[in-house]
C-alpha cells in the first residue's frame, strides 16, 4: 500500500462527505411531485380557473345519470310511457320502475344520487374558492351565481326524488352527515341559491358566443317559480311572482313550430330558458349526451335503444287533431327527415294484456335529431326549462291565486301555438273559471305540452293526483319519494335513514 | 532449489472427494503460462513442468477449483470438492454472502445447469417445479412474454411479484438477462433473509449473480452454445365441427340448415397455429489475470411464435470485470446491454375459439371470407403490424476497500436504463360479406400508433462490513446507506390516414394532410397525444440498513437485521418505515452428543421472524388531483361547442402507507449417509397487513358514481409447509440424483375493509361483458371465483315450479342453487365456486449419468386450484361451442348436467359449470445428453463437447379443456381466468455445448 495511501484517504474522505451531504439532502430527494397532474391545492387560483371550475359544474347535467340514473325512469313511472326497448331488455332493472316493483337497491338510484352530489361538489368548489381569487369582480360574481344556480338545481332534483337529504355546502364535507329536512334544504340552499342567482346572473341576451347556454336571470326566476310550486306547502304567490317576472322580462317567446321547442332548430332558441347542450358524437367524453341515445329509435333507422316508449294512454289522451301528438311520438311507418321508421323488427308491434292494448311500438320524437347514424342521436339538447313550462306555471299559480282571466292568457298562448296548422276548432281557447276545473285543465295541458320531457310523474305527485292516476299501474303512496339507495345507508353506517315504506 | 532446475513430469489422479471416483475432463493448468491438460476417462493426468513452474490449478465445472504447490513431488493426487457440498456451500444473501451452515434464513439456490434447462429467454422459467414455495406461471405463451412469479403465495391484492437483485442492482424483472450468463440464483423467502430489503422485500427477493472468471483461471475458458428448437401447440381445444354446429343450431333455431352434410367445416385453430423455430446461441470467455477477473458473454436469442406475426429477438452483451488496484482496493463492474425487438400478434386465439366452423377462410377469389360477429382471424393476422423494441442497460461499478484487516467498505453505483418504442399500424381494409356488403371487420382509414418511453434507475449503495473470528465466536456486522432514484417518461401518438402502407412511411407528422375519401376532403392525421410518466417508475428511496450475524462454536447462530426506508411515494408524515427481523439457528450436528451419529451428516434447526414491506402500490391514490376532460365539460354556444371545464377528481387519501408483511418461519435441515440424502423442511406463516384496498365512499362526498378511495385496510394470510428432499448416489457406474420439492399453501383473506356490505368485498376478474368473476372477501382466497352453483338441469315444468328459479327459465335450463334460502333466485345467490390459488405445488427432478451419457427429467405440477373458462361464458352473439355441448339436454331425462343448447343468456351466467380443475402434472423438461470422452476432446485442446436433445412440456396430465393449465394473470384479482390466452408451446430442442 505504499503507492496509494493518499488516494485511499481521499477516496474514503470523499465518500464520507458525499454520504453526509446526501443524507442531509434526503428530504428534498424524497419530495417528488406527481407528474403531469395538478393538485387540488393549486386549483382554482386564477380567473381562467374560476371559469373552468364553473363550467365543470354544468357537466353533471350531461351526465347520463342526471335526473334518471341512466334511463328516463320519471317518464316510465308516469302514465305517459312504458319501459320500451325489447320486452326482456332491462326487464328487472328498468322494468321495475314501469310496474312499480322497485326495491331499495334498485339499479340506477345510486347512480342518480352520486351524479347529483358530484355536480354539487363541482358547484361548491366554485362557491368556496372563487371568492378569494383576484379577478374581474363582475365575472367573479357571475361564476358564483352560476354555481349557486346549479347547486340549487341539483338539490331540487334530490329533494323531489328523495325528500330531505344530507346538506353538503363545501367541497370536502364531514363524513358523518345525516339527512336534513325537506324544509331545511329548500330554505337553506335551494331558495337562497336561486335568489342569489336571480340577483347576480345576466339576462339571456347578455350572453354571446360560447357563453350562450349558461345560467341566466330568467332561468333562476323560472326555477324559483317551480321551487315554490314544489315547496312543502306550495307558495303560489311567489310562484306567480317569479313566473311573471320571466314573462315580463321579454327575453323569451314560444317557438312558432312546436317541434322546435325541443328540436334541433330551437337549440338555445327563444323558447329555451335552460337546456343541456350536447354534441352529436357518441361518448359523454366527446360532448355527447346519452339521454337521446337511450330513447332513440331501435332497429331502423338505428338511433339508439328505444327506451321510454310513449304509452297508449298518452296517445289516447290528446285532444282530437292536437298536432302535438304526432310531433311527440314517432309511429312505425312515420317519415322523419326523409327516413321511414321501421323500428325493431324482432319486437312485437303491439302488446296486449287481457285483450287490451297496453303498448305499441313507437318512440319519443322529442329527442329525435336529424342525421344518418347513432352518434347523431347523442346531440339532442335536453330542455330542462322552456318558456311554455313557465307560461303554464304562471297559469297554474294565477288560478290558485284566484286570477283565472290572467291564467287563461298564458294557458291559451300555449294552446294557440300548439294548434297552429290544425283544422279549425282544434284546441279552442279555455274560458273555464272554476278553480278546481281549471286546475285540472292546466295539468292536462302540461301533460300534452311537456309530454316525455320528465315532468309528468312529479306533477302528479305534487298535485296529489298520483295515487288516483297511477294507482292502477301499481303506484302506492310510498312512491312519493324514492328509496334512498341502500348502499348509501350502509356507507353512512345508518346515519342516513330510509324513506317510509322502503326498508 | 537446484532440484527445480530442469523439466520434470508430474502425474496423478483427480477424484471427487464425495465418492472417490476419478473425474474425467478436469482442467489442469499452470498459472502464468498457457500450458495445460485435462484428465482422462479415469481421472488420470500427466503434465510436464519447466523450471520455475511450481503451481498447478485443478478446475472443473461443479467442483471447487484447487491450486496446489508442487514442490518436489512427482505424484499429486487431488480430491476435488463438489461445489454443491452442502456444508461448504456459500450462499448469496442480501448485501453479502454467507456459508450455508451459518444461515438462519430460508434461501433456495439454483445452479447454472438448472437455470439453462428450459429453453427460454427468461431465467425465472427455470424456477418452476425446482424451488419449494415458488410458483411460476405464464400470462401468455407469446414470444417475449414474461412469466409471473409468486414466492410463498399471494400476499396482497396489488402487485405481488418479487424483486430481483442482479449483482447488487435492485430490479423488477430479469427479462434482459441471458440465462447462460447467470452463475447462481437464490430465492430469499423468509423474513430473516428478505427484511434487509425493507419496503420492497415482502413478496420475496430473487438474487441473481452473474458469472465471473475464477481466480487462478489464467487460461481463458471459452464456452460456445448453440440450440435450435421447434415449437408447436401442444393441444388444441375440442370444438364442434361444421356438421355438429349445424345440428346444434337447428335445435336452437329450427330449420336454419337444410343439409347438414353440405355444410363447410373450417378448423380455425389449425389455420392460426404453426410450428415455429427458436434459436439460442452464445459465446462466453471467462478467466483471470494476476490482478483481474473477467467474463465476457455474447448471446443471441430468436423465437418465432406458434402464431404468425409474433416474434422475439434479443442480443445480450455481458461484461463483468474486477481489477485489484492494490492489495486492499478492488474496482469492478457488471454490465449487461440487451437490445431486443418483438412483434405481437393480435388476439386471434379468442377469435379462432369463437368463429363458427361454417365460414370459409377465403372466398374463391382468394379474398378473406367474412366471419360475422367475430372477424376472420386470418384477416386480423394479415393486417396486424404491432412491434416494440428497445434497449435495456443494466449494470453497476463498484469499489471494495479493505482496511484495518476486518473491515470491508463497498460502494456501488448501479443503473437500469431502458429505452423502448412501439409501433402499431393497421392499413385501411375491408372484409366483405358474401353479398358484397362491407363486414364489420374493416378499417376505413389506415391507423398508426407510435409510442416511446425511457426510464432510468440510479442506485447508489454503500455498505461497511466487519467480519471477525475470535475463539469460538464469529461475528459479521453490516451497515449501509443506499439511495435510489427512478424516473420514467413516455409519449404515445396516434393518427390515421397514412398516405401509403409502406413500413418506411409509418411516421406521424403533423403538417401532413391527406385526402380522406370517406368523410372530409382532408384529414389531419394526428388524433391523440398522450405524454406522461409511469407512476410505478417514478420515485426515490433512501435507506439505512444494518445486520448482525453471530455464530458461537459453529453451533448457535443469531441474525438480526434492520432496515429503515424513506420513500417519495408517501407523504412526509408517512414516509419512513422500519423493518426489523430476528432469527436463530442451531447446528445440532455440531453438538458433542451427535458425535456418534455417523449416519447423520447435518441436522439444523432455524427460526425467524420479521416484518417486510411492499411499496409497489398505486401510491398516486394519496393525491387529490384536478381533472379536465370531456366528461367535466359543458356544451355551449350555437355551434354546440365543448367548452373546457375543470374540477376536482376523486379525493385522494394522504394517509396511505406501504403494506407490511409479518412472517414467521421455522426450518429443519437434515442430511444422512454422507449427504447422500438431504432434506430441508420449512413451515411459514405470513400475514400482510395494511393492504391497499379501493373502497366505496359516501355518495354525498361528490366523488361521482362508483368512486373508490384507496385505504390501507386489507389483511391476507399465507401459510404453508415446504420441503426439498434429494437423494444422490451411484449404482454400478450410474450416478443418479433424485429431488422432490414442493409446498402446501393456505391463502386466506382476513380483512378487506369493513366487516359487512360492499366494504367487505373486492370484486375483480371482469369478463369481456363486464361481469365480475371474482370476489375476494373474508375467509376466501384472494381472487376467489364467485357465481351460481348448479344443481342439475330442469327436466320439466313441474320441476321448475318446485324450485326457486329465474323468471325466464324453461325445461332444459340449468338449475341454480338458492344459496341464501330466501325462496328466490337472485344475484345474491352467487357464491364461492373455486380458487385460483393451488394448495399444493411440487416438482420432481431426476438426473442419471453414465459414461458421459446424461438423462435429466423434470416433472412438475400443482393441485387444488380451479380455472374459470371465461372464454366460454361471454356470448353476445352465436359462437362455436366446445364439445361437451353435444351431451346436451334434449328432453326429460336426457341430461342432468349439460343444459339445452343456447347461443348465450341464462345458461351462460357465471356458474360452477365453467369452473374446471386446475390441477396438472407435467413433464416439464426431458434431456438426453452425451459428452464426448475427454480423451478424444483433449487431443484437439477441447475440454468438453456435449450434444443433447431436449423436450419441453412434453406431456401434461390435466382435465382442463383449454390449451395449457399453467397460465394466469399478474393481476391477483383476475387470476386463472382463461379468456383465450396465447398457448404455451411444446418445444423440441437440439443443442451443442463446447468448452475450450
Amino acid at each position: 500500500m505504499k503507492v496509494y495511501p493518499d488516494m485511499k484517504k481521499h477516496i474514503n474522505r470523499g465518500w464520507l462527505i458525499m454520504i453526509l451531504v446526501l443524507a442531509a439532502g434526503c428530504q428534498d430527494f424524497l419530495d417528488l411531485k406527481p407528474q403531469g397532474q395538478l393538485l387540488q391545492t393549486s386549483f382554482p387560483v386564477t380567473e381562467a380557473d374560476a371559469v373552468a371550475a364553473t363550467n365543470a359544474a354544468y357537466a353533471s347535467l350531461r351526465n347520463w345519470y342526471f335526473n334518471s340514473g341512466g334511463y328516463p325512469i320519471l317518464d316510465i313511472m308516469s302514465d305517459d310511457a312504458r319501459k320500451g326497448s325489447s320486452p326482456g331488455d332491462q326487464f328487472s332493472t328498468v322494468g321495475a320502475y314501469d310496474n312499480f316493483t322497485i326495491n331499495n337497491q334498485q339499479d340506477g338510484l345510486d347512480r342518480w344520487w352520486a351524479a347529483l352530489y358530484q355536480g354539487i361538489k363541482a358547484a361548491n368548489i366554485v362557491i368556496t374558492y372563487v371568492p378569494d381569487i383576484a379577478m374581474d369582480a363582475g365575472l367573479k360574481n357571475r361564476c358564483i351565481a352560476e354555481a349557486r344556480f346549479l347547486r340549487a338545481l341539483y338539490y331540487f332534483d334530490l329533494v323531489r326524488a328523495w325528500g330531505g337529504v344530507p346538506l353538503v355546502t363545501s367541497p370536502e364535507p364531514p363524513l358523518d352527515l345525516g339527512r336534513s329536512t325537506l324544509q331545511e334544504v329548500y330554505d337553506n340552499i335551494i331558495l337562497p341559491d336561486l335568489l342569489f342567482a336571480k340577483d347576480n346572473l345576466p339576462e339571456a341576451n347578455a350572453y354571446a358566443g360560447n357563453d350562450v347556454g349558461r345560467a341566466t336571470k330568467g332561468a333562476a326566476r323560472a326555477y324559483l317559480a317551480k321551487a315554490y310550486l314544489f315547496y312543502p306547502v306550495p307558495d303560489f304567490v311567489n310562484a306567480e311572482k317569479y313566473a311573471l317576472e320571466v314573462i315580463n322580462s321579454l327575453q323569451y317567446n314560444l317557438e312558432a313550430d312546436f317541434t322546435n321547442a325541443t328540436g334541433v332548430l330551437g337549440h338555445f332558441g327563444t323558447e329555451s330558458i335552460f337546456e343541456v347542450g350536447a354534441r352529436p358524437s357518441d361518448g359523454t367524453e366527446n360532448g355527447g349526451a346519452q339521454f337521446g341515445n337511450t330513447q332513440g329509435i331501435r332497429g331502423f333507422p338505428n338511433r339508439g335503444w328505444g327506451f321510454n316508449r310513449p304509452s297508449p294512454d298518452l296517445i289516447n289522451s290528446f285532444d282530437a287533431n292536437d298536432p302535438r301528438m304526432d310531433k311527440t311520438i314517432i309511429f312505425l311507418g312515420e317519415v322523419l327527415d326523409g327516413i321511414t321508421t321501421q323500428g325493431d323488427l324482432t319486437c312485437p308491434d303491439t302488446t296486449y294484456l287481457n285483450s287490451v292494448i297496453i303498448e305499441i311500438e313507437c318512440y319519443n320524437q322529442k329527442v329525435w335529431t336529424p342525421g344518418d347514424n347513432v352518434p347523431s342521436q347523442w346531440g339532442h339538447h335536453r330542455r330542462l326549462m322552456r318558456y311554455a313550462d313557465v307560461l303554464l306555471m304562471a297559469a297554474e299559480a294565477l288560478n290558485e291565486n284566484n286570477k283565472p282571466a290572467d291564467a287563461h292568457t298564458h294557458l291559451n298562448a300555449v294552446r294557440a301555438r300548439a294548434r297552429a296548422g290544425a283544422p279549425g276548432g282544434t284546441l279552442p281557447n279555455i274560458t273555464e273559471t272554476n278553480k278546481d276545473l281549471l286546475r285540472d285543465i292546466i295539468l292536462e295541458e302540461r301533460r300534452h305540452e311537456l309530454a316525455m320531457e320528465g315532468h309528468r310523474f312529479w306533477d302528479l305527485v305534487r298535485t296529489n293526483k298520483a295515487l288516483a292516476v297511477l294507482g292502477p299501474l301499481g303506484y302506492t303512496d310510498k312512491y312519493k319519494l324514492l328509496p334512498i339507495p341502500q348502499t348509501q345507508i350502509d356507507l353512512s353506517q345508518g346515519r342516513i335513514t330510509q324513506n317510509p315504506g322502503w326498508n | 532449489m537446484a532440484a527445480l532446475a530442469q523439466n520434470r513430469v508430474v502425474s496423478g489422479t483427480v477424484t471427487a472427494k464425495e465418492d472417490g471416483q476419478g473425474v474425467p475432463g478436469v482442467n489442469i493448468s499452470v498459472p502464468g503460462t498457457s500450458k495445460g491438460t485435462a484428465t482422462d476417462m479415469d481421472g488420470k493426468y500427466q503434465i510436464e513442468l519447466a523450471p520455475g513452474e511450481n503451481t498447478l490449478t485443478f478446475s472443473f465445472v461443479g467442483f471447487t477449483t484447487q491450486t496446489i504447490t508442487v514442490d518436489n513431488r512427482a505424484v499429486i493426487d487431488v480430491a476435488l470438492e463438489s461445489d454443491s457440498d452442502l456444508l461448504q456451500e456459500v450462499v448469496v444473501v442480501g448485501y453479502g454472502v454467507q456459508s450455508k451452515s451459518d444461515l438462519t434464513g430460508s434461501i433456495a439456490s439454483i445452479k447454472p445447469s438448472e437455470i439453462t434447462r428450459i429453453p427460454s429467454f427468461n431465467a425465472v422459467q427455470s424456477l418452476q417445479g425446482r424451488v419449494s414455495g415458488v410458483q411460476v406461471y405464464n400470462t401468455s405463451g407469446a414470444p417475449g412474454a414474461s412469466p409471473v412469479v409468486r414466492v410463498r403465495g399471494v400476499g396482497t391484492f396489488n402487485n405481488s411479484s418479487p424483486i430481483y437483485v442482479v449483482d447488487g442492482v435492485i430490479l423488477d424483472d430479469i427479462s434482459f438477462l441471458n440465462p447462460g450468463d447467470i452463475q447462481s440464483m437464490e430465492v430469499l423467502k423468509d423474513a430473516s433473509s428478505t427484511a434487509i430489503f425493507g419496503a420492497r422485500g415482502a413478496n420475496g427477493v430473487i438474487i441473481v449473480t452473474t458469472k465471473l472468471g475464477k481466480t487462478g483461471q489464467e487460461k481463458p475458458t471459452v464456452n460456445v452454445l448453440a440450440e435450435y428448437s421447434i415449437q408447436e401447440v401442444a393441444k388444441t381445444i375440442d370444438l364442434l365441427n361444421g356438421k355438429e354446429f349445424g345440428q346444434i343450431t337447428n335445435e336452437i333455431i329450427p330449420g336454419t340448415y337444410n343439409n347438414l352434410n353440405a355444410l363447410p367445416n373450417t378448423d380455425w385453430q389449425s389455420l392460426i397455429f404453426r410450428t415455429a423455430p427458436m434459436q439460442n446461441y452464445q459465446v462466453s470467455v471467462a478467466g483471470s489475470g494476476a490482478k483481474s477477473q473477467y467474463y465476457v458473454g455474447v448471446g443471441y436469442y430468436n423465437q418465432e411464435g406458434i402464431i404468425p406475426k409474433s416474434k422475439f429477438e434479443r442480443v445480450t452483451l455481458k461484461f463483468n470485470n474486477t481489477y485489484a488496484l492494490s492489495d486492499n482496493i478492488k474496482l469492478g463492474n457488471n454490465i449487461t446491454l440487451a437490445p431486443y425487438s418483438q412483434q405481437n400478434a393480435p388476439d386471434v386465439v379468442y377469435q379462432a375459439y369463437r368463429a363458427q366452423p361454417l365460414h370459409e377462410p377465403y372466398y374463391s377469389d382468394g379474398s378473406f371470407g367474412a366471419v360475422p360477429n367475430v372477424g376472420n382471424p386470418l384477416a386480423s393476422l394479415e393486417y396486424s403490424n404491432n412491434f416494440n423494441s428497445g434497449l435495456r442497460i443494466v449494470g453497476n461499478m463498484f469499489m471494495d476497500v479493505t482496511f484495518l484487516k476486518d473491515f470491508l467498505f463497498r460502494s456501488s453505483f448501479g443503473v437500469d436504463l431502458s429505452n423502448s418504442k412501439s409501433e402499431d399500424f393497421t392499413p385501411a381494409f375491408t372484409v366483405f360479406n358474401p353479398d358484397g356488403t362491407p363486414n364489420q371487420q374493416q378499417n376505413l382509414l389506415s391507423s398508426l400508433s407510435k409510442g416511446s418511453s425511457s426510464s432510468s434507475t440510479l442506485l447508489w449503495e454503500n455498505t461497511l462490513n466487519y467480519t471477525k473470528e475470535f475463539g469460538d465466536h464469529r461475528l459479521n456486522v453490516l451497515g449501509g446507506f443506499t439511495m435510489q432514484s427512478t424516473r420514467n417518461e413516455f409519449i404515445n401518438i396516434r393518427g390515421s390516414n397514412i398516405i401509403r402502407d409502406f413500413p418506411e412511411l409509418r411516421y406521424l407528422n403533423n403538417p401532413l394532410y391527406f385526402y380522406d375519401p370517406t368523410t372530409n376532403p382532408i384529414v389531419n392525421n394526428l388524433s391523440a397525444i398522450n405524454n406522461g410518466v409511469d407512476a410505478n417508475m417514478y420515485y426515490s428511496l433512501v435507506s439505512y440498513l444494518f445486520r448482525v450475524n453471530y455464530t458461537w462454536k459453529e453451533k448457535y447462530l443469531v441474525t438480526a437485521s434492520f432496515r429503515r426506508d424513506g420513500s417519495s411515494k408517501f407523504s412526509p408524515d408517512n414516509r419512513w418505515g422500519n423493518f426489523p427481523s430476528f432469527a436463530v439457528g442451531w447446528n445440532i450436528i455440531n453438538e458433542d452428543f451427535m458425535k456418534g451419529v455417523d449416519v447423520m451428516t447435518n441436522l439444523k434447526l432455524r427460526a425467524s421472524w420479521g416484518s417486510i414491506g411492499n411499496e409497489k402500490i398505486d401510491y398516486l391514490k394519496q393525491y387529490s388531483l384536478v381533472t379536465s376532460n370531456g366528461n367535466t365539460s359543458p356544451v355551449f354556444g350555437a355551434g354546440s361547442n365543448l367548452v373546457s371545464g375543470t374540477t376536482f377528481d376523486v379525493a385522494g387519501n394522504p394517509n396511505l402507507v406501504w403494506e407490511t408483511t409479518y412472517q414467521t418461519d421455522i426450518g429443519v435441515e437434515v442430511a444422512f449417509l454422507n449427504d447422500r440424502l438431504t432434506a430441508e423442511f420449512d413451515y411459514f406463516s405470513k400475514e400482510t397487513q395494511d393492504i391497499l384496498v379501493p373502497l366505496r365512499t359516501q355518495g354525498y362526498a361528490g366523488n361521482g358514481n362508483g368512486a373508490l378511495i384507496t385505504v390501507n385496510a386489507g389483511t391476507v394470510l399465507n401459510r404453508g409447509f415446504e420441503f426439498n428432499v434429494s437423494w444422490q448416489d451411484e449404482f454400478k457406474g450410474i450416478k443418479y440424483k433424485v429431488g422432490f420439492v414442493g409446498n402446501t399453501l393456505h391463502n386466506e383473506v382476513l380483512a378487506v375493509g369493513g366487516s359487512k356490505g360492499i366494504d367487505s368485498t373486492l370484486v375483480g376478474g371482469f369478463l369481456g361483458n363486464g361481469q365480475p368473476a371474482t370476489l375476494s372477501t373474508i375467509g376466501l382466497p384472494i381472487g376467489a371465483f364467485y357465481g351460481f352453483r348448479t344443481n342439475g338441469v330442469f327436466q320439466n315444468a313441474s320441476e321448475i315450479n318446485a324450485y326457486p328459479h329465474d323468471a325466464n327459465v324453461v325445461p332444459g335450463d340449468l338449475r341454480f342453487v338458492d344459496v341464501n334460502n330466501d325462496g328466490q333466485l337472485t344475484a345474491a345467490d352467487r357464491t364461492y365456486i373455486g380458487s385460483p390459488i393451488p394448495t399444493f405445488i411440487y416438482g420432481f427432478n431426476l438426473q442419471l449419468e453414465y459414461k458421459g451419457i446424461e438423462l435429466l427429467a423434470d416433472f412438475q405440477g400443482q393441485s387444488g386450484n380451479q380455472i374459470l373458462n371465461g372464454k366460454e361464458i361471454v356470448r353476445p352473439d352465436p359462437y362455436n361451442f366446445e364439445r361437451h355441448v353435444m351431451n346436451r339436454w334434449t328432453g326429460d331425462g336426457t341430461s342432468y348436467y349439460e343444459p339445452r343448447p343456447t347461443f348465450g343468456g341464462y345458461n351462460y351466467s357465471i356458474s360452477d359449470r365453467f369452473i374446471q380443475d386446475g390441477s396438472y402434472f407435467r413433464l416439464r423438461s426431458l434431456t438426453l445428453g452425451y459428452s464426448l470422452p475427454s480423451a478424444w476432446t483433449s487431443k484437439i485442446s477441447v475440454k468438453q463437447v456435449k450434444v443433447y436433445l431436449r423436450g419441453t412440456n412434453l406431456f401434461t396430465i390435466s382435465n382442463f379443456t383449454g390449451y395449457s393449465p399453467d397460465f394466469g394473470s399478474s393481476n391477483v384479482l383476475a387470476n386463472n381466468i382463461d379468456n383465450g390466452a396465447y398457448p404455451v408451446a411444446r418445444i423440441y430442442t437440439v443443442g451443442l455445448n463446447v468448452t475450450f
